[in-house]
């Protein structure tokens, strides 16, 4: 995450400077890698944010249980997948 | 252990709060720069730097970075205080623990001076 923070800062920072960096930053996204990498970063991000939420539930008391802890990570992991699926749709 | 000298607010109820508020911060600031990259396919320079520009984006933006922060030094504080211990490393886990924190702190710090001065920069 430390590395996908610098790289998503680098993008904002050239794509605000200028004209000229928001263009470089299109085309720097428009590569096969680089698309690569943003699948990943936004990924893992994605897939944090929904495993939070599950956090966040379980914080009010609901899911925790042995039985329902079990089905909620399998709720989260099915959800992510679907998420991390729409996102390559998206980039691609 | 003399661990908890290290975390963000000596108080482990008031980190675990730091941590879900900030959580919260985080995850309507990302779902809300993804909607709008998502609903606006043929974005231009002028609108997104015009959407930086506003006065509550700005605020938006600070308070997700002060959110990161924070969010980023309990969480790294957590598993390093939960991983890097003599019991998995020995002898030299405290000198490990200490480096591996001071990193993610210099790290975080970079970051948010970096995130300032970009969006100060506008």
């Amino acid at each position: 995450m430390f590395a996908a923070i610098a790289f998503m800062l680098w993008l904002l920072d050239i794509s605000l400077d200028s004209e000229r960096g928001f263009e470089q930053a299109l085309s720097i996204l428009q590569h096969p890698f680089a698309k690569l990498v943003t699948w990943g970063v936004l990924s893992a991000l994605l897939y944090h944010l929904i495993a939070g939420v599950r956090h966040l539930v379980m914080d009010a008391g609901v899911g925790e249980g042995l039985e329902s802890g079990k089905r909620g990570s399998q709720v989260v992991i099915v959800i992510s997948v679907i998420v991390i699926v729409l996102l390559g749709v998206w980039i691609w | 252990m003399v661990t908890n000298v290290t975390n963000l607010s000596r108080s482990g109820l008031y980190d675990w709060m730091a941590q879900r508020v900030s959580a919260v911060v985080l995850a309507l600031y990302t779902l809300f720069l993804l909607g709008y990259v998502v609903f606006n396919p043929g974005l231009g320079y002028e609108e997104w730097r015009g959407l930086f520009s506003q006065n509550w984006m700005r605020i938006f933006s600070l308070l997700t970075l002060v959110a990161l922060s924070a969010h980023a030094w309990v969480g790294m504080w957590t598993i390093s205080t939960d991983y890097l211990t003599p019991m998995a490393m020995g002898k030299w886990a405290t000198t490990v623990r200490f480096l591996f924190q001071a990193a993610c702190g210099l790290a975080m710090f970079v970051f948010f001076v970096w995130g300032v001065q970009i969006l100060w920069g506008i």
